[in-house]
């Protein structure tokens, strides 16, 4: 460690001198080893993906608010790019399966805990630990890469006979393997192989990340020194080295299932649209659902975990004094992490489910809620005698709070059993998961990409779109999921390719909030153009940072020069305090860097 | 209490179980807005208060109370109640306490197969003998879900609504469903009756109700089942103990449900 | 069900139709079932209103003089080698209407467009499991005012059976045959097959419940009749 960064790292005047080959077009941002490019790559490809699946869902909204009409302007498009099933522009059932299916896969495995892990993880874990780089700088670049093909593979795989993947992103089994069956290559052959690829490349970055916060943490930095975004990251690179492994085993035997015809999850006697299905049975739809959600729930907190290590670093940041109970809150976060592999069941409760594994399924699910109450509830209280700054990124992370709140609240009558009776698969369930993922994580996610865009670029991003773009985000993502509760608490059930209309008359309330969601949605769509312009326009043209640790921050990340070197610091950094010294009494500025030593 | 959940729209009740459920959600409900009125004041109070306008330098130590520390024990505890005292029992009643033949004719549970297929649900009753007619899988096809043989005298007096068809179930008597599918997971569910029963192929699951109301009633499909899942609604009828049982005897002596429209 | 063949061909002379034409009749011997009132579809919340009255299944559709109609007859083998079989430019039309396919039993060439049409204004979804190689195996959902969907099946495949999930009592059977002369007898069991070149030929009739029958014909430029007979038992 100590000869990796003194040796990348002459002082500022040597620098000419010590990059004698400046690296070319495709070692620098192709094949790049340094975790920051690593980041920022990570970084884009998945706000592609975010975009790709929020304009899947438009199309889906556009069909749940108008069931069998041509979408507008855009239905040409598709019917242009995907033939003949999207013909004459209008959503069919299958499209809208194959869209679902995607834009819950996309949005988990490609979007958003990329950017969690992939991008922030990667941008900021070494800088704020103080190392040099990742610890194994290449399996950084095959993860990254890996990442990125099994992304193409999937947008590829709309364009195979029968179209993309089409059986929910869970891809139960037996509908999987028998929605195109007989098709030796399809859709959910590419979905499972995709995923195979993408698992292998979330398991490199585990080991990476584990190794790196294990062994390259800089002089100084012990592990109750550590900021809680490491923290996060941590535990996360330990859900997913865990939890993934089922899942890609279960990828791989379902793949053998709809191509050699085995039956790991095909029990005896399926008659399928008549037919006894020719394959021999004796196995298990329920094993399948076991592995998914073994992956499944963990991966709910790899959602979260980071959202709040982002969430604390800019509230810290911007109440100006520590986070109140840092200590309770890295040992949530670790109850978390391993409670997460235990009450990955609840997602089961109606397969048959008796009282007692119910009863042990639930008793887990209630158990892991008081440590996300527990961090949640340290962040309501660290602001409790701040001096708070509204600036974007501070808007965002203080958004996240009430609105992981609704999210987390409405999971509890979704854990208890009695009370999922009836709101199973039901929009009360899209709606409570949404406000987890979109208003809960994605609102941190714009925190994180605000707070550090000055160190990656040197530059702020401008203030006024990026109060725009939070307000009518705000607005919108309520208006989007809170009527879902309603649809929910009227028994709609989730999925319906129409939207409904075979249950509800066509004023029924439900469907009527089907055409004002789809509004809001049109509304959260425009209120990211502010972002997407903000984003670009920033890189060249953003008001200039005054120095390098422009939010007077106490961390490592904000002490290397900007934006940082290869080999991020100019000088091995030492550390002296804990992560949040802010405002600290004795002190005159409101704030003590940890690598500073008075 | 519970007016408010009503407004939000949860179609009324019809099951002899159905107000435990629904207590037990308002009991939750309230739970959450009460949690989540107190967060929301207290942020919107802290916010307000802590502007860096209004205080230029921050506190280093913050709150020093343990009141949070208090609530989370009262949240923790209130959930262990919640658990204890509603969830369990509750599930319990729904899953294992079913109801038993006393071997009267007139209040004895009903028995029913239901049967999932894409995209429509089957029903098949005894009919009158009380004994299942000959099934075999070889026999089974789309238009057979049940895959009745025809060919026995048990079955000849079965009835059986297929694909569709609404079938009829007498008011204040148990009907147990013995709920499987022949192809994919679909779920069996009851809005109104609060009977949710994931159907598993491979897998027989009984679910329970009591109707305490007479009316028309819709199934729907709530596990994603392929292109047609948004209209996998089904249909069955609470009508009285008399009509039922001349409804049943009519069915049972058109004849048993081993026929195809293949 | 058992069936056996009855007649064997009849070569007619001077008092025939156009040269190279086949007519000819199919009968059904026997009384089958009597058709089932497809309940399911009078009681659908959709179909029930696109329906007006009673629905039967259509196994049999027996006209005039026991004349079966919906048999698919067609060439087996006969044609010299190397015919040129031209594929016709317009499109076989399958519609689904009333919750049935209407056609209930029609003819294509191997190669011809087949057209699949959904008049209902819901959905229905068409699912077909080839077992021909070189066919499509597809199922599709066709909502309300969804486009016609076009098909092509490459090769002869009897039947080619068209079901419906949404509504699965929906059954809709295309003969594909590899030459262009096949017919669909009426509902009087009356069939012409038409230009066929002088020669020796078997032909094959294709009923849903009846099973298949085969048939040696010669036909001289005059044309010829045939006749043939479905048992039930």
């Amino acid at each position: 460690m100590s000869t990796a960064t003194s040796h990348s790292h002459a002082p500022a005047h040597g620098h000419a001198v010590d990059h004698h080959h400046e690296p070319g077009f495709w070692q620098k941002y192709i094949f790049s080893t340094d975790h920051k490019m690593i980041g920022i790559q990570y970084g884009l490809t998945s706000l592609f993906f975010l975009l790709f699946g929020f304009i899947l869902v438009m199309c889906m909204r556009f069909q749940l608010a108008n069931p069998e009409a041509p979408i507008p302007v855009f239905g040409k498009l598709l019917e242009l790019i995907l033939g003949d099933a999207a013909k004459g522009g209008s959503m069919t059932a299958d499209l809208y399966n194959s869209f679902g299916a995607m834009h819950g896969t996309i949005m988990v495995f490609l979007a958003i805990v990329p950017l969690a892990f992939g991008a922030f993880g990667n941008y900021v874990t070494p800088l704020q630990i103080g190392a040099p780089d990742m610890a194994f700088p290449r399996l950084n670049m095959a993860s990254y890469h890996l990442f990125f093909w099994g992304g193409v593979l999937m947008i590829a795989s709309f364009f195979v006979p029968g179209g993309s993947a089409k059986s929910g992103w869970t891809s139960y089994s037996p509908l999987a393997t028998v929605a195109e069956f007989g098709k030796p290559f399809n859709g959910q052959t590419m979905w499972l192989i995709g995923m195979v690829i993408l698992i292998t490349s979330s398991l490199l970055g585990a080991v990476n990340f584990i190794t790196t916060i294990i062994q390259l943490r800089a002089k100084g930095m012990s592990w109750m020194r550590l900021p809680f975004f490491v923290w996060a990251q941590f535990v996360t690179g330990f859900l997913l080295l865990l939890a993934f492994p089922p899942l890609e085993a279960a990828g791989v035997l379902q793949l053998s299932d709809n191509l050699l015809h085995t039956s790991f999850f095909l029990p005896n006697g399926l008659v399928v649209s008549g037919q006894q299905l020719p394959v021999s049975g004796g196995g298990s739809p329920l094993l399948w659902q076991h592995l998914f959600w073994f992956l499944g729930h963990p991966e709910v907190y790899v959602l979260i975990l980071p959202a709040m290590g982002i969430v604390s670093e800019v509230i810290a940041n911007n109440t100006r004094k520590p986070l109140w109970g840092y200590r309770s809150m890295v040992y949530a976060a670790m109850s978390i992490g391993f409670l997460s592999f235990i009450v990955w069941a609840h997602h089961m409760y109606l397969t048959g489910m008796g009282t007692k594994v119910s009863t042990f399924f639930q008793t887990t699910t209630m158990m892991i809620s008081i440590p996300s109450v527990m961090i949640l509830t340290a962040l309501f209280v660290s602001l409790w005698g701040g001096s708070i700054r509204f600036n974007t990124p501070m808007l965002f992370a203080l958004a996240f709070l009430p609105m992981f709140g609704i999210g987390g609240l409405t999971g509890l009558p979704l854990g208890f059993n009695a009370s999922d009776i009836y709101l199973h698969d039901s929009y009360y369930v899209i709606g409570h998961f949404h406000y987890v993922v979109a208003p809960g994580t994605i609102f941190a996610m714009f925190a994180g990409i605000y707070f550090w865009f000055p160190k990656m670029t040197g530059r702020y991003m401008n203030e006024l779109l990026g109060k725009i773009h939070f307000w009518i985000s705000l607005i919108a993502m309520n208006l989007v999921f809170a009527p879902m509760f309603i649809q929910g608490m009227r028994g709609m059930s989730r999925r319906m390719a129409d939207g409904g209309t075979a249950y509800y008359g066509a004023d029924d309330i439900a469907l009527t909030l089907n055409k004002s969601i789809t509004h809001a949605a049109v509304l959260l769509g425009l209120g990211q153009i502010p972002f997407i312009i903000n984003l670009f326009m920033s890189i060249k043209n953003g008001r200039k940072v005054e120095n390098d640790n422009p939010w007077k921050a106490t961390t490592l990340d904000w002490a290397t020069p900007t934006p940082p070197p290869h080999g991020n610091f100019a000088a091995e950094p030492v550390v002296f305090r804990g992560p949040y010294e802010y405002s600290a009494p004795g002190s005159k500025a409101d704030f003590l860097p940890q690598d500073q030593k008075s | 209490m519970f007016e408010i959940l009503k407004k939000f729209g949860m179609p009324e009740p019809a099951s002899a179980h159905a107000s435990g459920i629904d207590d037990f959600i308002g009991y939750v409900h309230i739970l959450m807005l009460i949690l989540f009125v107190g967060w929301f004041a207290y942020y919107l109070l802290a916010l307000f208060k802590f502007r860096a306008s209004a205080n230029p330098r921050a506190d280093y130590t913050g709150v020093k109370s343990h009141m949070s520390t208090y609530l989370e024990i009262g949240v923790a505890v209130i959930e262990a109640v919640l658990l204890v005292g509603f969830a369990i029992p509750l599930w319990a009643r729904a899953v294992e306490e079913f109801p038993v033949a006393k071997g009267d004719p007139a209040t004895d549970p009903i028995e029913v197969q239901i049967m999932g297929q894409q995209f429509k649900w089957s029903a098949h009753f005894t009919g009158p003998d009380n004994k299942w007619g000959k099934q075999d899988i070889k026999s089974a096809s789309a238009t057979n879900p049940f895959g009745l043989v025809g060919t026995d005298d048990e079955g000849k007096d079965d009835v059986v609504c297929a694909l569709g068809e609404p079938f009829k179930v007498p008011l204040g008597r148990s009907v147990i469903c013995r709920i499987s599918s022949m192809d994919v997971i679909h779920s069996f569910k009851i809005p109104s009756m609060r009977v949710t029963q994931d159907a598993i192929p491979g897998m027989t699951i009984p679910a329970h109700f009591k109707a305490t109301q007479v009316g028309s009633f819709s199934i729907t499909c709530a596990q994603l089942c392929g292109s047609g899942h948004s209209v996998m609604r089904g249909d069955f009828e609470v009508v009285t103990p008399e009509e039922w049982e001349k409804w049943y005897a009519e069915k049972a002596a058109a004849g048993g449900g081993a026929g195809s429209f293949e | 069900m058992k069936y056996t063949f009855l007649l064997s061909s009849l070569f007619l002379g001077s008092t025939a139709v156009l040269a190279g034409d086949v007519t000819g009749k199919v009968t059904v011997k026997g009384t089958p079932a009597a058709e089932r009132p497809i309940a399911p579809l009078m009681a659908d919340a959709n179909c029930g209103k696109a329906v007006s009255g009673p629905v039967n299944t259509r196994h049999y559709v027996v006209g005039a003089d026991s004349g079966l109609g919906n048999v698919f007859v067609y060439v087996k083998a006969g044609l010299p080698e190397g015919y040129k079989t031209e594929v016709p430019a317009t499109k076989a039309v399958m519609d689904q209407v009333g919750c049935l396919y209407e056609p209930y039993v029609m003819g294509a060439v191997a190669g011809q467009t087949v057209e699949i049409r959904n008049s209902d204004p819901f959905l229905h979804n068409v699912n077909f499991m080839k077992s021909a190689v070189g066919n499509p195996t597809f199922n599709f959902a066709q909502g309300k005012g969804a486009k016609p969907v076009d098909k092509v099946f490459a090769k002869e495949e009897v039947f080619v059976k068209l079901q419906c999930n949404v509504h699965p009592w929906m059954f809709g059977y295309i003969g594909v045959s590899s030459s262009p002369h096949f017919a669909v007898t009426d509902k009087d069991g009356k069939f012409t097959i038409k230009g066929l070149p002088a020669g020796k030929y078997t032909l094959g009739f294709k009923h849903l419940k009846g099973g298949d029958l085969t048939q040696e014909v010669e036909v001289k430029d005059s044309g010829a009749t045939v006749a043939a007979a479905f048992d039930v038992k």
